[in-house]
């Protein structure tokens, strides 16, 4: 048994671009899900619009692909109705900042048990490249095509300063750590949101000086800094290197849960 | 066994719910349906059901179509501002056949309008509010018994035709309060679950497929974009599009008269009132009053699909009379339908038309 | 066991050619009939997997297979009278 058992086999191979990180995190939120031992008739996969939104199309469980931003609120009247059902949101960052953010930190605030995986590659890549809540500043894309003049959301500061019960954030080029961080986020009741970081080579990549797939993974391996270095230069009074992204397990608590089974 | 009671429309609407099996409530305050939902707070806990307020009317409609998946009967009450917020949802749930009810306790318009005044501003956007095409059900009642009543039946006919039905009621019929009789129970038809085997969106005879509820390991993909029958999203083919959405509209549209639900009073005669919700209180007062001057009158209370046969058995009409409590939209579509003339009573500002407007108005064609 | 690469999945991203730990895969030379230029793999029998899954019942590193954006990497067992290689250590 892999996580292989949980594709549908007859859609592959699907429609992302050729070394799109959002793969690479599918594989690694399905092999969390098989490790924590659901059964595909009481897994729920939910999803908003974008290119990461498309996966639960590949995944055989029951799945709802929903409008731009609203994948959070299907998912919350799905688990209220029926908290039987395990729920796992498959979002991106424009749909969950952008257009959902409302709703993200609501589900945040509530707590309801549900895990959510971004596939944040900090840009709209499926409508063609556009910036989204998280393109750095100063980096190109078609409506920022001077450079991006606004500085981005911290996703997981976010989710923390909601109330999510679980943050964690890995990039694409970590997979077994973000397998392991997605599996923790599937056993803690209430809410939790894991943030991946990945490659969007087509859209990004292109306007952003990546030429080749391996370089632009390259960049997110050589800008995470692990929490606890991060913690260990911020006690030292060290400066932090800019444009790091901080990757690890950001917050662990355990606030009141809705919508887990007494 | 049968009870009196002294209630209000809203409370009618939510008991009428609670009757017919409604177990999941996700909705947001907003004048005049609040009490709906708030009554929903008090008595669902109390049937093992779910109420959750959501933190926007968008989030509302989206919690009560993932409701809707899991098997639950769902349902939302909002009022104009709300149900304009609700639009691309609405268009969700037609296009993915998702049973719900939505009630609209319709209020003065445009915009934040007459929080506390009644209208029936929206009936042309609850046919054609989202984009694209698709075919909803509206039910309007007049009364607070058929606040009850229709709200019961908004549940059978939405998981009959797996489509979002409307309760297009309004502020007067949703505030007042009045003598309701309820019945001991109320008719629950079930949604049709889908066979083993088949394709989740493969329609039956009747146009309407299986229901695939999630958690019995149907494995069904949902989705918005265009879908074959398996489900799975094939948005670049043109006659599969094509044929899914005449399949949606056709559902409802050649089922029009197992849903028309109208009373006909008078058929033959000559100047014939056409009325829903509301007005039809202050029609039936002027043919109360005038019992001898042989007005028609058509009382509908399932605007959509507009029964437009219904019209036809008015064989000596000359002219129809619809009083409104908006400019004409209901009227537009019997205009479309009738060479006879038609003639709208546009009443704005929130008041029920007097009697004596309507005789004037009689008086004036006769 | 050996490791296969699905080349009707394969897009020819070359991550796998990045991230594997013991350098099993190299950049390929020729497309194939798609088009695509499939990573080529330089003595595969090195891979732990392929190597010790039996032994211990779980896959072993794995890391190629979850990066794979196109699930198109896996490990199958070799047909019978197939010529195995082998990895000898000293």
């Amino acid at each position: 048994m892999s996580f292989e058992d949980w594709y549908r086999q007859d859609r592959l191979p699907h429609i992302y671009c050729a070394g799109c990180g959002n793969g690479t995190v599918v594989n690694c939120t399905l092999a969390a899900v098989e490790q924590v031992a659901w059964k595909k008739e009481d897994t729920v996969f939910v999803s908003g619009i974008g290119c990461s939104s498309r996966a639960p199309g590949y995944i055989v469980t029951d799945s709802l692909h929903t409008t731009h931003g609203r994948a959070i609120a299907f998912a919350t009247g799905v688990k209220m109705a029926n908290p039987d059902l395990h729920v796992v949101v498959i979002t991106g960052d424009g749909d969950l900042a952008a257009i959902g953010g409302n709703h993200f930190i609501h589900a945040c605030r509530r707590n309801i048990d549900l895990t959510v995986v971004c596939m944040n590659n900090q840009i709209y890549g499926m409508t063609g490249g556009q910036g989204s809540p998280t393109t750095p500043l100063g980096c190109l894309s078609t409506t920022t095509p001077y450079g991006c003049a606004e500085s981005p959301f911290d996703l997981c500061d976010l989710a923390i300063a909601a109330g999510a019960n679980y943050v964690s954030r890995w990039t694409s080029y970590h997979v077994k750590e973000l397998e392991k961080a997605v599996l923790a986020g599937l056993q803690t009741p209430g809410f939790s949101f894991i943030e991946a970081l990945v490659q969007c080579p087509t859209a990004f990549g292109r306007r952003n000086k990546f030429k080749v797939v391996a370089d632009q993974v390259e960049y997110l391996r050589a800008h995470s800094m692990l929490k606890a270095k991060h913690d260990r230069l911020l006690e030292q009074g060290e400066p932090v290197p800019k444009d790091m992204f901080i990757v690890g397990e950001l917050m662990r608590r355990n606030r009141p849960a809705l919508g887990v089974k007494p | 066994m049968t009870r009196t009671e002294f209630w209000q429309g809203n409370t009618a609407c939510a008991e009428g719910a609670l009757a017919a099996g409604c177990r999941f409530f996700g909705g947001y305050p907003i004048t005049p349906s609040t009490e709906i939902a708030e009554h929903m707070a008090v008595k669902l806990p109390k049937k093992g059901g779910v109420f959750i307020q959501m933190e926007d009317e968008i989030a509302s409609m989206a919690s009560i179509i993932g409701a809707s998946w899991t098997g639950a009967r769902a349902m939302t009450a909002t009022s104009g501002p709300g149900f304009s917020l609700m639009m691309e949802n609405i268009g969700y749930a037609a296009m993915t056949e998702t049973p719900c009810v939505v009630v609209n306790i319709q209020r003065g318009g445009p915009s934040t309008g007459q929080p506390t005044m009644g209208a029936q501003g929206d009936m042309m956007q609850c046919r054609f509010g989202s984009h694209g095409d698709y075919s909803v059900i509206a039910l309007c009642p007049a009364s607070v018994q058929e606040m009850y009543e229709l709200t019961a039946r908004a549940f059978n006919l939405a998981d009959k035709y797996r489509v979002p039905v409307f309760l297009m009621a309004d502020e007067v019929v949703g505030h007042m309060r009045e003598k309701i009789i309820i019945p001991d129970s109320v008719e629950q038809v079930p949604r049709k679950a889908l066979v083993k085997g088949t394709l989740p969106f493969k329609a039956d005879s009747d146009g309407i497929p299986g229901f695939p509820q999630f958690g019995k390991g149907y494995g069904v993909h949902v989705t918005g974009l265009t879908h074959d029958e398996r489900g799975y999203p094939c948005a670049t083919n043109p006659k599969l599009h094509e044929m899914l959405v005449m399949r949606l509209v056709d559902k409802i549209e050649s089922a029009r008269h197992e849903i028309a639900d109208f009373d006909i009073i008078n058929p033959d005669a000559e100047l014939v009132f056409i009325a829903y919700g509301a007005p039809v209180r202050t029609v039936q007062q002027v043919m109360h009053d005038h019992p001898h001057d042989n007005i028609g009158f058509l009382r509908i209370r399932t605007v959509w699909p507009f029964p437009e046969f219904a019209l036809g058995e008015f064989k000596n009409a000359r002219h129809f009379l619809v009083p409104e409590m908006n400019l004409g939209q209901i009227a537009r579509e019997i205009e479309r339908h009738m060479k006879v003339p038609v003639t709208s009573l546009p009443k704005l500002g929130g008041e029920l038309h007097t009697p004596a407007e309507l005789l004037a108005a009689l008086e004036a064609y006769r | 066991m050996k490791l296969v690469i699905d080349e009707t999945r394969c897009k020819g991203c070359n991550l796998c050619t990045k991230v594997c730990p013991y350098k099993i895969f190299k950049e390929g030379k020729k497309a194939n009939r798609k088009g695509i230029i499939v990573p080529e793999l330089d003595r595969p029998e090195r891979c732990p997997n392929c190597r010790l899954m039996h032994l211990y019942g779980r896959t072993i590193c794995g890391v190629c297979q979850l990066t794979c954006p196109d699930q198109a990497i896996h490990w199958v067992e070799e047909q019978p009278y197939e010529p195995k290689k082998v990895a000898i250590e000293y």
